[in-house]
């Protein structure tokens, strides 16, 4: 693999790109690895996760990872928030990256299903199972929320097609 | 008849563990002339003195022998038991037990026991020869030599001055101020270095109790701690200090062009000149071998008249100097004089110089704008080559890249395998400096891994991160020249585990800190040795750090090793309080093993005097012509070196007589 060279790579813009997303703390990095030590998303075995995604982000490399499935995989558990010792709230700096791969329409398929049912439905995630469930336990097969709502569903619906994912063009 | 008594001791499992200490008390109840055997778990420890202090006191003991560690830390305190007693302190020989036996023996219990029994045999066989001896006292002079102007010798001189004592302060350049006078500022609270050293340089320059001797060095050392006789060399000026204001027209005056020491030959300065504009003192001085003798000026020489003009001729810096400081018509010496003064104790605090570009071929040394981190100090420096502005040496065009290379010449087999500590810390200091003032400017710092312990260091090295300063793992392979001056560094992210290069416009090279080439001489005149790394070495590295093995030399900043200016201030003023204390006292004990002629024995040979080490020996004529030698009390060191080659055996080591040594040979060998 050739050398890259650093001193041509758009490192500032990559940066406040980053930091216009959400992710302010990834100038704090320090690469300790104290985050990808606790990350679901590195024990899983994906490849681009925790100090590593920030590391490229700081070097400037951008369009070779945009379409990296790794972020999605992210469960939002914040422990690499609790465990950073920069308070760079790294996943803070994981979802800035994912709002930049959005508006590249570079989103996991993974993620497509939940988003249009959140679209749909109000719900990233709706279950059958659990309609039994509740049934079981005496409660109305479905919670009293937009789920069956349909002026909630409607509003949601202008919500997310007016906001920035509106302008993905994907619902 | 010696009532000998032997204290056998087990330092905790030291000895204990390994050796079988009953075995060896019993063992030891057998010797002749021993009249009481005893162990204890810790001799050291109150309850065992007590035991010593007890037999002393009932009469049964009058030689004591203590079979444990080292009389390196121990013998003093077991000395004091019998002095405490009324016994002569010399009659006491300690068994060393523990690191000549337990400790080596480990693992060979019945051995180990065995070799301390002969051990004792010998301490033993020695103790009953025992003789008292007597501890002599000698005057202190009241005044302290420093040497070396730098932070670390402006604060021992200052800190010995205020105590009420006399100081020599020796500095070999015009000025003092040293390597800290070069700085631009300081980390972690970017005071400006000029700012903060210059009221110091002048409390030290105008302090009643300090003798300022700049552009001087040190001759040559005798005599001992109390008592040291230096003679120190001022080097020739060639300009009258007495009249000399420190204007400077003849340095503006003067055609020479040769590089300028203070801006780290980033720029030239004329062979007339003021060492830097804060100089302390500020006087002028003539660099003669850069000097040309304009209109044939040569020193000494006659004052020809111009026959056009009927005035003298005369060189332009005479002609220049308003205070008539300069006539280059009277023959001086150009070896300078020499001053003869008497110490009692001495700081030495000579500092260190970084490591030049030129060692390190493969980072592109040659180019103008590969710089060492000393020249970039300079650079930014307002008293520096460019007043201050920021401009690449090959175009004087402001950089918009710059790459900073940490351990050049540390941590590297080749040249120096220790760490020399302030680079990380001064790196990220003219970065933050550089970015500070061009924050469009881009950083790249090169580290094998940033090292910042210190107050307040990893906070100012973490703001770096903060305001867009690049770190990367990895050290730096090599260095490409690339067209227009720029140069190409080749390096590694580690944590991105991909090999990188940067085209960087000026490059900086944190070269290691080492001892000054000229530095041997001086050591040598001390009697003082080098460590490992090349530094002076302390007596102890943790609980002597600024004692050495010369009684009355104290070490103080990087000549002991590397480190920043807290450290080097703090451990000024701990050498300053060390030599001071003899000053205090007022005299200092002599140590009675030392040798002594026996007057009626000497043939008068000579063979003694060129081998003693220390001069203490001299040949003095007596009654009848004959040649006896003397040696100076003072001056012995106890050696032994003269004792064993005197053919009339003449010579005797007190502490060590030859029916001592004798009996300890038969002790161990029949």
């Amino acid at each position: 693999m050739a050398a890259l060279n650093l001193s041509k790579m758009s490192q500032e813009e990559v940066i406040q790109a980053v930091i216009d997303h959400g992710g302010a703390g990834i100038t704090k990095c320090i690469q300790c690895n104290a985050c990808a030590s606790v990350c679901p998303v590195a024990k899983a075995g994906f490849s681009l996760y925790g100090r590593l995604l920030f590391r490229k982000l700081q070097t400037g490399h951008y369009e070779e990872i945009i379409e990296d499935a790794s972020s999605w995989a992210c469960q939002a558990c914040n422990r690499c928030t609790e465990i950073c010792p920069r308070d760079a709230r790294p996943f803070d700096i994981v979802f800035a990256f994912r709002r930049m791969q959005a508006e590249e329409l570079a989103i996991s398929t993974s993620a497509f299903t939940p988003l249009m049912s959140l679209h749909a439905t109000g719900h990233a995630v709706t279950s059958e199972a659990s309609k039994k469930l509740r049934q079981q336990v005496g409660l109305d097969s479905q919670p009293a929320t937009s789920i069956e709502d349909e002026q909630a569903q409607k509003e949601i619906q202008t919500l997310l097609e007016n906001g920035p994912m509106g302008e993905l063009g994907i619902f | 008849m010696a009532k000998v008594g032997v204290y056998v001791c087990h330092c905790g499992s030291n000895i204990g563990g390994v050796v079988d200490v009953e075995s060896v008390r019993e063992h030891a109840e057998t010797l002749p002339d021993v009249t009481v055997s005893r162990q204890n778990l810790f001799m050291c420890s109150d309850p065992g003195q007590e035991i010593i202090r007890q037999d002393i006191k009932d009469g049964l003991v009058d030689k004591v022998v203590v079979a444990a560690c080292t009389p390196r830390t121990h013998e003093p305190i077991f000395r004091k038991v019998l002095e405490g007693e009324g016994l002569n302190k010399f009659f006491f020989e300690m068994a060393n037990i523990r690191d000549q036996d337990s400790w080596v023996h480990a693992d060979d219990h019945n051995g180990a026991t065995a070799k301390a029994k002969k051990i004792v045999d010998s301490a033993v066989a020695k103790a009953r020869h025992l003789m008292p001896l007597e501890e002599k006292y000698v005057d202190v002079t009241q005044a302290a030599l420093v040497i070396g102007g730098g932070v670390a010798g402006i604060f021992s001189a200052l800190e010995l001055a205020n105590m009420g004592h006399k100081v020599y302060l020796v500095e070999k350049e015009p000025s003092i101020g040293g390597v800290m006078a070069q700085l631009d500022k300081t980390f972690p609270t970017n005071d400006c270095s000029a700012c903060i050293l210059t009221p110091v340089m002048v409390d030290a320059g105008t302090h009643p109790n300090i003798e300022l001797l700049t552009y001087s060095e040190v001759d040559s050392v005798d005599g001992y701690i109390g008592n040291f006789d230096v003679k120190i060399r001022k080097k020739q000026s060639y300009i009258d200090w007495h009249k000399c204001t420190g204007c400077g027209d003849c340095a503006e005056a003067c055609p020479v062009r040769t590089p300028n020491e203070y801006n780290a030959s980033l720029d030239n300065r004329s062979a007339a000149y003021i060492h830097f504009p804060q100089a302390v003192p500020k006087k002028a001085v003539i660099d003669m071998d850069a000097c040309i003798n304009c209109g044939g000026r040569k020193i000494g020489s006659e004052t020809r008249i111009s026959k056009k003009t009927g005035k003298p001729i005369l060189a332009p810096c005479e002609r220049a100097c308003p205070a008539d400081a300069i006539d280059r018509s009277i023959p001086v010496d150009a070896e300078g004089d020499i001053l003869d003064v008497k110490v009692g104790t001495i700081v030495v605090a000579t500092g260190y110089k970084v490591m030049e570009k030129d060692t390190f071929k493969s980072l592109a040394p040659d180019s103008p704008n590969v710089l060492t981190a000393l020249q970039l100090e300079r650079l930014i420096s307002a008293t520096g080559p460019t007043g201050g502005k920021f401009l690449r040496p090959s175009d004087n065009e402001k950089p918009k890249t710059i790459s900073f290379l940490s351990c050049v010449g540390s941590r590297d087999q080749k040249h120096h395998t220790y760490c020399s500590r302030v680079c990380c810390m001064y790196m990220i200091k003219q970065a933050k400096l550089l970015k500070e003032k061009y924050p469009d400017l881009n950083i790249y710092m090169h580290f094998m891994d940033v090292r910042t312990p210190g107050k307040d260091f990893d906070e100012y090295y973490t703001g770096a991160l903060e305001m867009g300063i690049k770190i990367i793992r990895g050290r730096v392979g090599g260095i490409d020249t690339l067209p227009d001056d720029r140069l190409k560094v080749m390096a590694y992210d580690a944590d991105l585990a991909q090999n990188i290069e940067i085209d960087a416009d000026l490059v900086v090279l944190a070269t290691a800190i080492e001892l000054q080439d000229d530095i041997k001489p001086l050591a040598q005149k001390l009697s003082l040795t080098l460590d490992g790394s090349g530094f002076f070495k302390e007596l102890h590295p943790k609980l002597k750090p600024v004692e050495t093995a010369v009684e009355g030399v104290f070490l103080a900043g990087c000549c002991q090793g590397p480190k920043d200016i807290p450290d080097t201030v703090a451990q000024a003023k701990g050498a300053a309080a060390a030599a001071a204390v003899p000053l205090a006292q007022g005299r200092v004990k002599i140590d009675p093993a030392i040798s002594e002629v026996n007057r009626e024995k000497c043939s008068g040979c000579g063979i003694c005097e060129p081998l003693c080490p220390y001069g203490a020996i001299t040949m003095a004529e007596f009654e009848g012509g004959h040649k006896r030698a003397i040696i100076e009390m003072t001056q012995c060191k106890g050696c032994g070196v003269c004792t064993t080659a005197c053919p009339s055996a003449a010579i005797e080591l007190h502490g060590y007589s030859e029916d001592q040594i004798m009996a300890q040979i038969a002790a161990l060998t029949l």
